[in-house]
């Protein structure tokens, strides 16, 4: 999201993360990627997360399924994805068409302030961040090659998840521009 | 129906989304637990 955030302003549209964590743990993460946009607290889940459905209730670390809204200036849910688990995240092209079926003109969006940035402790330092996502391709391709008799939804599902991955890989060069 | 919520941006402040649409809205929601 974050490299492609200048289109998404170009669409009319201004991206905001939500998570369960704290302030001080989402200031940490916005500092850590160098992202140009806020991500927002909701630590009991019950402001937005579960209201807008994406609670993960069947997880007692009281976390939020993965997922994406567009909503209208006029207030409207007009766009939703919602993730089976941590392993689906949006598809920046499919948000990208949903907010340009709004016909919206173009917008700005100001870098986000942070307070006091305290990470988690599971929190992985950015220089994790590529051994972790090549990991996950590596573990990924090979689970697929052994497992090539399960059909074609694991085919696909597998599939989509290397994309998913590959585009976290390619990202970080943007990750690196932004910290510079 | 218009939906509207109040949270907490990274600063410490309320973030209220009727606050915000003056342009259309993308919320990615994260697991959390970082």
């Amino acid at each position: 999201m974050a490299n492609r955030h200048g289109e998404f302003v170009q669409r009319g549209g201004r991206v905001f993360g939500i998570s369960a964590d704290t302030v001080e743990m989402n200031a940490a993460m916005v500092e850590k990627l160098a992202l140009p946009f806020p991500i927002l607290s909701d630590p009991d889940r019950d402001k937005a997360i579960a209201p807008l459905g994406f609670a993960d209730e069947n997880d007692p670390r009281g976390i939020a399924r993965t997922g994406a809204l567009i909503i209208s200036p006029q207030g409207e849910i007009v766009f939703s994805l919602l993730g089976r688990d941590y392993a689906d995240r949006p598809v920046e092209d499919d948000l990208l068409a949903g907010l340009a079926a709004l016909g919206l003109p173009a917008t700005t969006q100001a870098p986000p302030e942070i307070g006091e940035a305290t990470p988690g402790d599971k929190a992985m330092a950015y220089e994790g961040l590529t051994h972790y996502f090549r990991g996950a391709k590596f573990a990924t391709l090979a689970i697929r090659r052994r497992h090539r008799d399960l059909g074609e939804e694991f085919a696909a599902d597998t599939k989509g998840y290397l994309a998913m991955v590959e585009r976290y890989i390619d990202a970080l060069p943007g990750v690196e521009e932004r910290r510079a | 129906m218009a939906i509207d919520f109040t949270v907490t941006d990274a600063a410490g402040k309320p973030w209220t989304l009727s606050d915000h649409l003056d342009a259309a809205v993308v919320i990615t929601f994260h697991r959390g637990d970082f």
